[in-house]
């Protein structure tokens, strides 16, 4: 007997192999090419040495450097000035810790699964999107304005102006309502200023800043994703490094939180948790139908012609939880700013 | 907008208002306008307290000697997880979760030390006499004695020694460093007699011995040191993402890529026929009373 076509129509003599007929086993090692290695420009080791961007990691600290150059030395490749140094030390101080925020919350649940502190640490960093510490949105939106207005020959008030036309109340545009008592991201332009190492990405947004509250109905101002990335950008780090950097340093505060809620919480088993009726806002209660009755009671979900899909879709969007009312785009992050020449430099 | 918390509960860590954010009661902004440093800050959130300028040195340096180990598992793991091109944090977050019983060991190295301190303390026995008796209890039992070894660094970690000696420096060794030490001297010591080879000390000897000194709880020496890592792995992760192949399979490379179908390698069962639905419960049957399936469960 012929065997069963087993799944559509992989046998069509379009394919270039038969389907019926594939070949068991791993395939035999690449020699045509150079072996796989772990490719780097950022550090390597020996049995004897840590080397990062050139610099022996153990000589840079017996010369006195501290964490905060290495991370200069790790991102650029460069040994930062005494008041780049300082810059950054000031911006991961604020970035340590915010309270019960998102970072905060995510670790402390995960504590309480009885974890390892560093799952929570991680758990914590995931926080970072784009809305919140929304760095890499930040901070490309301000490159690729400022290029555009290059190329149109615009200044940097045209741009900005521009640019909140576009993006008033984004959460990554760095100006909001979030800071309008708390001084703290206006003092982080004013050290960067004070140190000499505000550059363009400051004086941008503070541009971003004036549009905003010449456009906006109600007070807004400089906020700390603004005042933060901006000058993180003007001491020379990615948007991408930007973003990672603060994630990391709130990490530290994270850790702080993991350890309190298990001092003072303890552990949650599964099934202990409840969710009282009056958080429920779904269908009511409905009694299960007889296996029996599934032909009466199902009904399914295919459309035939766009109309009904629409109708369908509409439907199926005021069911919370159900994925259709979200429109996402997710992009690869590195064509950003992405240059795929790793492999040719070999 | 709600400014209200996801989780509204008791904190002595910090609180945020509309005016400014505190961390143990100090004021950030007024921390960072007052020149103290990063490391200065982590002393508050840990410990509630403005370090001596030694100690801050000494944080400095620990710190910076943690943060880049080039390929280890917690690189590893951030570059792997950048060949499908997620989010950044997603990388970075995996980077620090590779932190575990063997890479970095921080939290059960600094608990190890302060079981065998308690036991000194209860006994009436020296820092010396106590390391002696892990040691000895350790390799009795045939366990590894965490903070020692590293399998990269076989001639012994080339910067545990000099963060020892930056401790002496700077006057910042205490109880946790000479326990260490001596646990070292005693290690060694036994090796030899054994006519085992030279194991060194590892960075998480030297180093959590350092932060256990500077007065950090073994969770929290653990969180400075795996977190001081996960710079390094974003720096990697987008060096990947910036400069590298996503997939990390492409035929094009000049170089067999990391998910090359040639890196696998199979040592599991023989290729063997799917039963039929119609064969199914017979040879169900007779795979489960053979047995033979247990010697790959794992």
């Amino acid at each position: 007997m012929d065997k069963k076509r087993v799944i559509g129509n992989l046998d069509n003599p379009g394919l270039p192999y038969e389907y019926d007929k594939r070949e068991y086993g791993t395939v035999p090692l690449d020699s045509s090419r150079a072996p796989f290695q772990w490719v780097s420009e950022v550090a390597y080791k020996n049995a004897h040495r840590i080397v990062t961007r050139g610099y022996d990691t153990t000589e840079l600290m017996e010369q006195g450097y501290g964490i905060t150059d290495i991370m200069f030395i790790n991102f650029q490749a460069r040994i930062p000035t005494v008041a780049e140094d300082q810059m950054l030390n000031y911006i991961l101080i604020l970035s340590l810790e915010d309270g019960l925020s998102m970072p905060a919350a995510m670790s402390r649940m995960t504590a309480r699964s009885k974890t390892f502190l560093t799952q929570a640490c991680g758990a914590s960093i995931l926080a970072f999107g784009h809305a919140y510490g929304a760095y890499s949105a930040f901070g490309n939106m301000l490159l690729e304005a400022l290029q555009k207005a290059e190329s149109e020959g615009k200044g940097m008030q045209a741009a900005a102006q521009e640019l909140v036309a576009s993006k008033l109340g984004d959460p990554a545009l760095g100006v909001s309502d979030l800071m309008l008592k708390d001084p703290a991201a206006k003092r982080v332009f004013a050290r960067a200023e004070k140190l000499g190492v505000a550059g363009k990405y400051i004086a941008f947004t503070k541009e971003i800043v004036k549009a905003a509250q010449r456009e906006s109905s109600r007070p807004v101002d400089l906020d700390l994703l603004g005042a933060t990335g901006a000058a993180m950008m003007d001491l020379g780090f990615t948007p991408e490094a930007t973003w990672a950097i603060i994630a990391v340093t709130r990490s530290f505060g994270a850790g702080a939180h993991y350890i309190e809620e298990v001092e003072r919480e303890g552990h949650t088993r599964l099934g202990e948790t409840l969710t009282p009726k009056e958080l429920y806002d779904g269908p009511g209660d409905r009694p299960v139908p007889p296996l029996a009755d599934r032909d009466k009671v199902a009904k399914p979900a295919k459309t035939r012609t766009p109309d009904e899909w629409k109708a369908a879709f509409e439907e199926r969007k005021k069911l919370h939880g159900s994925g259709f009312a979200i429109v996402e785009e997710i992009h690869d992050p590195s064509k950003k700013t992405g240059i795929k020449t790793l492999g040719k430099k070999i | 907008m709600s400014r209200e918390p996801m989780l509204s509960k008791k904190t002595s860590i910090a609180y945020k208002t509309e005016e400014k954010t505190v961390l143990r009661g100090y004021d950030l902004s007024e921390l960072a306008e007052e020149g103290y440093s990063f490391c200065d800050a982590l002393f508050v959130l840990f410990q509630s307290r403005i370090p001596t300028e030694a100690e801050e040195k000494m944080l400095r340096y620990e710190m910076g000697s943690f943060l880049e180990h080039s390929m280890s598992p917690s690189a590893a793991s951030a570059l792997a997880v950048t060949a499908g091109r997620p989010n950044l944090p997603t990388a970075v977050a995996a980077g620090v979760m590779t932190f575990g019983g063997v890479h970095g060991p921080g939290a059960a190295h600094g608990y190890m030390m302060n079981k065998y301190i308690e036991r000194a303390h209860k006994e009436g026995k020296t820092l010396d006499e106590a390391a002696k008796i892990l040691v000895d209890e350790y390799m009795d039992a045939g366990m590894p004695v965490m903070g020692m070894g590293q399998p990269q660094h076989s001639d012994g970690d080339p910067r545990a020694e000099p963060i020892h000696l930056k401790q002496e420096e700077l006057g910042s060794n205490g109880a946790y460093h000479e326990f260490q030490r001596a646990v070292e001297k005693h290690f060694h010591a036994r090796r030899k007699r054994e006519g085992k080879s030279y194991v060194g000390v590892n960075v998480v000897g030297a180093g959590n011995a350092a932060l256990s000194d500077l007065g950090f709880a073994p969770n929290a020496a653990w969180c400075i040191g795996s977190v001081s890592r996960a710079y390094s792995c974003a720096t990697h992760a987008i060096f990947s993402m910036k400069k590298g192949r996503a997939w990390a399979a492409s035929k094009s490379e000049p170089m067999v890529q990391m998910l090359d179908l040639s890196m696998i390698k199979y040592v599991g069962p023989d290729d063997r026929e799917v039963p039929s639905q119609e064969e199914r419960q017979e040879y169900a049957e007779a795979q489960k009373k053979s047995g033979e399936y247990k010697k790959w469960v794992i």
